[in-house]
């Protein structure tokens, strides 16, 4: 069983008490770590922030994915986190990243703000499908743009 | 001083584990039992006062027996890894030596040992968490410590919330992970010198030192309330709990662990009844409480075998026929000090304690074998607590108590509570079947002031309902309860069951239940409860009375 490839879905809220240039440092401090984390540990998938909020996607191995999640429910800049699905999935769908951010990388100011704009995305609202649609139609996207 | 004891000696590792670290209390010895090492949790554990240092390290190495050199331990050849070998005396240790073979460096996990010689230290297998015996011994450790600064150790008494439903529904597998998460989140949470036990199955307690102030042992309990309330994942599966705390601090009239963890219980009690992933603090008034329900648990249990209890019966009239149907059994506990004390203020707690199965089933019984003695017309309600359905029994105790008495059922009629539906329904009604199947007459009491739900009506073919008397006495002078009073002996015309009105204290009351359509009143007007042997001379006085008008 934990060998079968895994999908996790969760949205949270962000504790996260800083603005403007600190909170980018902080978003990019959490990205930092989550990378260096699941290469480590294989896992793959997509973060995005916005209103407040943050959705993921893991991807990996059960036990790999099960300890992801659990790294995460101990860190105290998430709050409220709900998980929205975990499932058994045949292949990976973001198996090129260790962890995208989902609208370009923070140092494009205003980046995150222009998301929800952009894609109205509001991960509170979503279904587990919906995140991790959006998540990576959203990814496509930006790769497009930036090629 | 100890019975089988196992010892896992450790060598020169000290070069490469942080020994002073470890929780675990670990010590070297010369073959002299002179003491060449102790850690940290060794040196808390001997005190600060050096003879009683002296005192616990000679204990320590008695205790290892470690009576002679070498020649005594049949060493495996080569062995450089902690191995189990036999010591002279017939005890099984396990141990390491340095290489020089000038002292021994032992880690304690001792089994049992007696007294103040402390050195048995069970890691909770599961979890690795601490055990009851290793907490208990450092809460002793720190009261023993300073008499004088006692404020600024507290103890969390830990309790997670559906973790039996958990393990009911995803297997004890899936328990025993969680519980594994459960302490992985709560060792993330605290500081690496507090003391994390766990002492039941769902059970923690955390003990901590140099806490400044209630704030930072409230705060803490908060940030465990939310981290252990969050979503685990194990094994492809989603697992919610939660988690109440009770938080109790070492004050100056604490001189036992023991105490001290149960003034922590105490709190977690409070928090649990408060509704649940919730904290509380402890509170003398706590304790009081407990130390009065204990008394009179007590007292009712002495109750039960000096036949403290009894009954009387109060009338019940039947409106069309203007007789007496029958009399509800209502228990009376007489007190050697207290005097008469009424059912209000004893059968809530013989209900929190469960005593009130055996005081119900004495009442069943009683009444049944003292209704046997009446005229053939004449039944006998008995009020039957939701807690005696528990258990499943209670159909098998109602029979035998009117094969006993020779009762015919159908002269027994029981009252039970909405209540006893809201939970256990199922369970509830199939008892009641089984009676009814046998002609026992099943009563809804006090209707009207619970849920009143019609659903429960639906449920099961009642009898009777009984009104409750509030609607009664408030009819007087508000219209609503007459409208109540009205609906509900309307309800039980169409739904076939009679309407009894409780509390009838004056000829309106009798009046207006007559005129909204009851069948039967039950009051002071037409009787008080009357004492068993008062029975014959009522009926009597009843029926002149009512020839003379």
């Amino acid at each position: 069983m934990s060998n079968e490839l895994y999908r996790l879905v969760y949205y949270s809220r962000s504790r996260i008490a800083k603005a403007g240039e600190e909170f980018k440092q902080a978003i990019e401090q959490i990205l930092a770590t989550s990378r260096e984390n699941n290469l480590r540990s294989k896992v793959t998938g997509a973060l995005i922030f916005n209103l407040g909020c943050f959705g993921q996607v893991l991807e990996g191995h059960l036990k790999d994915v099960e300890a992801t999640f659990e790294r995460i429910q101990q860190d105290d800049r998430h709050g409220d986190v709900s998980l929205l699905a975990v499932e058994p999935i045949e292949y990976r769908q973001f198996d090129r990243w260790a962890m995208a951010l989902v609208s370009g990388s923070p140092d494009h100011a205003g980046a995150l703000n222009s998301i929800g704009s952009q894609s109205g995305f509001d991960p509170s609202k979503f279904s587990a499908d919906d995140l991790y649609a959006t998540l990576y139609r959203l990814l496509l996207e930006e790769e497009a743009l930036r090629a | 001083m100890s019975t089988s004891k196992t010892i896992v000696a450790a060598s020169e590792a000290e070069q490469s584990i942080d020994l002073y670290r470890l929780r675990q209390p670990i010590f070297a010895f010369g073959y002299d039992g002179s003491v060449r090492y102790a850690n940290d949790a060794a040196m808390q554990l001997a005190g600060d006062d050096p003879v009683s240092q002296q005192a616990f390290f000679s204990r320590v190495f008695q205790a290892c027996r470690f009576r002679k050199p070498t020649s005594d331990i049949q060493r495996p050849t080569g062995a450089r890894l902690p191995s189990i070998v036999g010591a002279g005396d017939g005890g099984a240790h396990v141990m390491w030596e340095t290489p020089e073979e000038s002292q021994i460096v032992v880690a304690l996990t001792p089994t049992e040992i007696q007294g103040p010689g402390p050195c048995s230290f069970p890691l909770d297998e599961l979890t690795g968490l601490s055990g009851r015996t290793q907490l208990l011994l450092a809460l002793e450790a720190e009261i023993a410590a300073d008499s004088n600064v006692r404020n600024d150790i507290a103890v969390y008494a830990l309790d997670l919330d559906r973790f039996k439903f958990v393990n009911d529904t995803l297997g004890h597998p899936i328990g025993d992970e969680l519980l594994k998460a459960v302490a992985k989140r709560l060792r993330s949470a605290c500081r690496r010198e507090d003391i994390i036990a766990r002492v039941g199955g769902d059970e923690f307690v955390i003990l901590q030192k140099n806490i400044s102030s209630t704030a930072d042992a409230t705060s803490l309990a908060e940030r465990l309330i939310d981290l252990i309330g969050r979503t685990y994942v194990i094994n492809g599966h989603s697992v919610n709990i939660g988690l109440s705390i009770g938080i109790a601090f070492l004050e100056t009239d604490v001189h036992s662990g023991e105490r001290l963890l149960q003034n922590a219980d105490l709190a977690l009690y409070r928090a649990k009844h408060g509704g649940r992933a919730r904290f509380a603090l402890f509170d003398p008034e706590l304790r009081e409480n407990m130390q009065r329900r204990r008394a009179i648990e007590i007292d009712l249990r002495k109750a039960l075998a000096f036949k403290q209890f009894g009954l009387v019966y109060q009338p019940q009239i039947d409106l069309a026929k203007n007789r007496v149907s029958g009399f509800e059994a209502l228990i009376r506990w007489h007190h050697p000090e207290r005097g008469v004390i009424s059912p209000l203020d004893f059968i809530p707690l013989a209900e929190e304690t469960g005593l009130i199965v055996q005081i119900g089933e004495w009442a069943l019984r009683t009444a049944c074998s003292d209704a046997s003695t009446w005229q053939d017309d004449l039944s006998v309600s008995v009020n039957v607590s939701p807690m005696q359905f528990r258990g499943g029994n209670l159909a098998d105790t109602i029979m035998s108590a009117l094969t006993k008495s020779g009762l015919a059922p159908q002269r027994l009629e029981l009252e039970i509570t909405e209540s006893a539906l809201l939970n256990y329904t199922d369970e509830v009604l199939a008892t009641l079947s089984a009676v009814k199947a046998h002609g026992v007459q099943v009563s809804m009491d006090d209707f009207g002031t619970g849920y009143s739900s019609l659903s429960y009506l639906q449920k099961f073919p009642f009898d009777k309902i009984k009104i409750d008397q509030s609607f009664i006495r408030g009819a007087d002078d508000r219209v609503e309860c007459r409208a109540v009073l009205r609906a509900v002996a309307g309800l039980g015309v169409s739904l076939g069951m009679k309407t009894i009105a409780e509390g009838v204290e004056t000829e309106e009351q009798l009046e207006r239940a007559r005129l909204e359509g009851c069948t039967s009143v039950q009051g002071y007007l037409t009787g008080r409860p009357i004492p068993l042997a008062d029975v014959g001379a009522f009926l009597r006085s009843w029926n002149q009375s009512v020839r003379k008008a």
